[in-house]
């Protein structure tokens, strides 16, 4: 087997035409699997990037470094009135070289409803079982052991044990890992197993090519089938086109660029799936309490996610459940996710080693109700979307009663203080003071929502009527375009995804290559 | 360069439209006495990328509102906060800078401060305690598009400040610890070329790095 190869924008300066089997647009979770898979079975495979070729020479575990290189819009995408903030990833590997390594099976409730709601009969557990361990031997996925868990996850740990609610280590892609604490900002020593540490590699030394800086632009089709890919080389300072074309005619098209991005170039094709592509689209949105402690927390240091709690996550009939995590705290990102004052932000920020920060990520998606987010296109925006986000009063109650639930365990670990992350925040001192979130106004663009998990966009389901591709993630309407990545989940997850995506990637390519 | 398809909606004017109010507060950019009213002038450093002189002013002042003199921590202008900001929104598309440009003029605009809280100067011209009245009032304010306003300059002076490594010992925060980021690690491209262990693009198992 001859190697392929990674290209960057410095090679990439003259239009070019290429032509394989399969091209595969995206590096992440789910493109790097497939990609993979279909490189073992002898498939010639193009995969096309969108963002830069960034590896640990660059990853000097800066924010500013990172965010600029390593997300989607500097990290700052978000909704259009700025009530979501999406912190999304954007290079080769995708979100997986800069999420925090959590790893989670898909719960077997998750994948009931898929099938009960949707038709889904393909995606079970025991069809997934065989990929999911493949992927933990390769990827090194394994229990974060209790006594290398950081002083922020032992916050949580053990305000969970005092109140007796659910409390469970987390399984991470790690291999050597030395505790550090930098995953979101790309590991510098490769030990975050991501995709570009591990599986792009894999595939590139078994033929892939991969293109990185060109941005897919448009897929050309034709009654049932795409004919072309027309895309961009972007330069990777100025974040345009340089002008430079790069057309692939692959017999088979994998669309991978996640979700907000996969509908986005479904959408710029003309391919809108009778209204559905872009439509519900899950965010798992997350709210947070800030929380300062007489000790050292320095949730700057060490594994980033080690400890959850599922306690919340199923509420009972029409409430939105939710998991509790905790985030890394460095200086970049907690300043931009903090609310208040100038005054207010030094304050916080000046006794960083002590701020201990509480994540409660909402699973969003289960109720009849629920239409989550919808992607469209942006007039004159090459990589920005115009993104709303559809809340519904059972969202806002849930993130009240999290904050609560957020604040009680924070005082349970022996906080001093906890703040809301309203605009305005709501500043407790004492237990009693919790009832002071009664009177805040749970709103859009009034507190800080975030989101680390995009999901839909793409849905999946046996229904052409009600969803975008098949249960093989084929598209509806089309005989050789297929989509794998997160856009495909027709409901949010209630774990971190990335396993999830693997699993479904690894799965489908079986069945994908038998139809190149 | 790509632009979407024909048919698509136009949002050329992006957030500051969306709504009847969005319309309403972009008409109050328009020529009335209020609205012309100067803003105050702050010397233009060299090396700005997107923001003009009004522009720069108004974030400069928003700067110094989101970033007040603290002991301990790093002046605004000393780490060349203002100057940072525009590099940040120079990284941005060119039709989210528009946003931002429209933005800046609005909060500046005397006419609709006036509307809102009374106030017949340019932001830029009111004292620290007004200015810190008027971003509350964005912040509050039952329109979304105000409140989205306010999220998204503080946002900017926020990041433009903290990203930058001078604060880091204001806030107590070590930075990495030397000796682990290799600048020099090779950076596998494939090809003819054996793919090394602990190239930056793989290692099994990890290369020995001790902290």
């Amino acid at each position: 087997m001859t190697a392929g190869r990674i290209f960057t924008a410095e090679d990439l300066t003259k239009d070019l035409t290429l032509e394989c089997d399969v091209c595969v647009i995206g590096s992440g979770a789910g493109g790097a699997w497939t990609a993979h898979e279909l490189v073992k079975q002898g498939k010639r495979v193009v995969m096309l990037e969108e963002g830069g070729y960034h590896t640990r020479r660059e990853f000097d575990m800066t924010e500013a470094r990172a965010f600029t290189n390593l997300y989607q819009e500097l990290g700052d995408r978000g909704t259009d009135d700025l009530a979501i903030t999406i912190l999304q990833g954007r290079s080769v590997g995708g979100g997986t070289t800069v999420n925090w390594c959590s790893s989670f099976r898909t719960p077997e409730r998750i994948l009931a409803a898929w099938k009960d709601r949707f038709g889904i009969d393909t995606l079970t557990t025991q069809s997934l079982t065989p990929h999911w361990e493949a992927i933990e031997k390769r990827l090194h996925i394994a229990e974060w052991p209790l006594e290398m868990i950081n002083a922020n996850n032992k916050v949580l740990w053990d305000s969970l044990g005092k109140l007796g609610y659910e409390r469970s280590l987390i399984r991470r892609n790690v291999n050597n890992c030395l505790n550090l604490g930098y995953c979101g900002m790309g590991c510098p020593v490769d030990a975050k197993q991501s995709m570009l540490a591990t599986v792009l590699p894999d595939a590139v030394e078994q033929g892939l090519d991969l293109y990185a800086n060109v941005s897919a632009r448009q897929l050309e089709w034709s009654g049932r089938r795409i004919t072309a890919v027309r895309a961009e080389v972007i330069d990777p300072v100025k974040n345009k086109p340089t002008g430079v074309k790069v057309t692939v005619k692959a017999k088979l098209t994998v669309v991978s660029g996640g979700a907000i991005n996969s509908p986005g170039l479904l959408l710029r094709s003309g391919l809108d799936g009778d209204g559905r592509v872009g439509t519900r689209t899950w965010l798992h949105p997350v709210v947070a309490m800030l929380a300062e402690f007489p000790f050292e927390v320095n949730a700057f240091q060490g594994a980033p996610q080690s400890v959850s709690s599922h306690h919340f996550v199923d509420r009972g009939p029409g409430n939105v459940g939710f998991f509790l995590e905790v985030p890394p705290l460095h200086p970049l990102l907690a300043a931009t996710a903090s609310t208040g004052t100038g005054a207010l932000v030094q304050d916080m920020l000046g006794k960083l080693p002590f701020i201990n920060s509480m994540l409660a990520i909402h699973v969003d998606g289960l109720l009849p109700e629920e239409t989550g987010a919808t992607v469209r296109l942006k007039d004159g925006a090459n990589f920005k979307y115009s993104i709303t986000y559809d809340f519904k009063p059972a969202h806002w109650e849930a993130f009240k009663f999290a904050s609560k639930e957020m604040a009680k365990l924070q005082f349970a670990a022996g906080a001093k203080r906890v703040a809301s992350l309203h605009l305005d925040p709501v500043v407790m001192e004492k237990v009693e003071d919790i009832d002071k979130l009664d009177a805040a106004r749970f709103e859009p663009v009034r507190m800080r929502v975030l989101t680390a998990h995009q999901m839909g966009g793409c849905s999946m389901g046996k229904d052409p009527r009600t969803s975008v591709v098949d249960p093989q993630l084929k598209f509806h309407t089309l005989d050789n375009l297929f989509v794998v990545d997160g856009s495909v989940l027709p409901t949010s997850l209630g774990v971190n995804p990335q396993e999830t995506i693997y699993g479904i990637a690894r799965w489908a390519a079986q069945h994908i290559g038998t139809a190149v | 360069m790509y632009l979407p398809p024909r048919g698509v909606p136009d949002s050329r004017r992006g957030f500051l439209k969306k709504g009847l109010f969005g319309g309403l507060l972009l008409a109050l950019g328009g020529g009335t006495f209020l609205a012309t009213r100067r803003g105050a002038q702050v010397a233009m450093p060299a090396g700005l990328q997107v923001l003009n002189a009004t522009e720069y002013a108004v974030m400069w002042a928003i700067v110094q509102r989101f970033v007040p003199p603290r002991e301990g921590f790093p002046a605004a202008d000393s780490i060349n906060t203002t100057v940072a900001a525009d590099g940040i929104v120079a990284l941005l598309e060119e039709v989210t800078q528009g946003e931002i440009k429209q933005l800046l003029m609005l909060f500046e605009n005397a006419l609709p401060n006036f509307l809102f809280g009374l106030r017949t100067s340019p932001f830029t011209q009111l004292n620290p305690t007004e200015q810190d009245e008027v971003l509350a009032e964005w912040r509050d304010s039952r329109l979304t598009l105000r409140r989205t306003g306010y999220r998204a300059l503080r946002g900017i002076a926020i990041a433009a400040y903290y990203g930058n490594k001078a604060t880091w010992s204001a806030v107590g925060y070590p930075g990495p610890l030397p000796g682990i980021h290799d600048p020099n690690a090779p950076a596998w491209k494939g090809g003819a070329e054996p793919r090394p262990v602990g190239n930056g693009t793989m290692s099994e198992p990890a290369p020995a790095v001790t902290p």
